[in-house]
Order: C-alpha cells, then structure tokens, then sequence
C-alpha cells in the first residue's frame, strides 16, 4: 500500500489480481465442498426441518435413510 | 471478477471474512448446543428425564 503500483485503490497489479483470485476461488470451492458434506452429515444424522407434525412424523426420514445408506 | 481485488486489499478481505466466519460457526455451535434436538455431547432429545427431574423436584 506504500508503493501503489497497481492500476486499483488496492494497489495490486492486474496480473497479481488475478493470480490471488484464482486462489481465493480454488479456496472458496473447498470450503464449500467441506461444508456441503458436514451438512450432508448433519441431515443424517439429524434433519432440521420438521414435517408439519413435528419431527417424528416426517414421511420421507425412512425413504431419505435408505437412500443415503447405499452410500455409506 | 478478478477486478474486485484491484477494489479490496486481499490480506484485509481475508482476515475480515476469516474473523466473521470464525464468529459465526462459533455462534450456530452455541445455539446448537442450547438446543436439545441437536447437542452432540448429551445426546438425544430427553423430555421424559427432564419431566422426571421436575417431578422429583416439586416432589422433594
């Protein structure tokens, strides 16, 4: 930020720019590859949306558990 | 897209969202572990017990 060498308010090179941007996106996809699985897990284990009688009566829990035990 | 980084300073962008994610899943544990549903260190969902221990309670 001392030296602004960059075109931005940022101070970044265009070709530095997209050099982090690439990383920042390879990143961001993981994360959201991490969290898609712990909430897959967490589903599993516990749904968080209750059927309109409550948890216990959801209809489709049984169906949901077969399904994803031929993954596990 | 690239050119948001000509805007925000990278190493600020990343501790900033770094500090709020951090916060944030440290908040939903918290709630989740409020909750009877859905804490993980005692177990299941346990309104008999609960009832029972008021009982006993207002019992003596």
């Amino acid at each position: 930020m001392a030296d602004n060498k960059g075109s931005g308010i940022s101070g970044l090179t265009e070709a530095e720019a997209k050099e982090f941007h690439g990383m920042f996106i390879t990143s961001f996809i993981a994360f959201t590859v991490v969290a898609i699985v712990a909430h897959f897990l967490a589903w599993q284990w516990r749904p968080w949306i209750p059927g309109p009688n409550g948890y216990e009566s959801s209809d489709i829990t049984p169906v949901l558990h077969q399904l994803t035990s031929m993954f596990t | 897209m690239w050119r948001i980084w000509l805007l925000f300073d990278p190493r600020r962008t990343l501790v900033a969202m770094a500090t709020f994610l951090f916060v944030l899943a440290l908040i939903i544990h918290f709630i989740l572990l409020s909750t009877d549903r859905f804490n993980w260190l005692e177990g299941g969902v346990k309104k008999a017990a609960s009832l029972d221990v008021t009982l006993s309670e207002m019992i003596g």
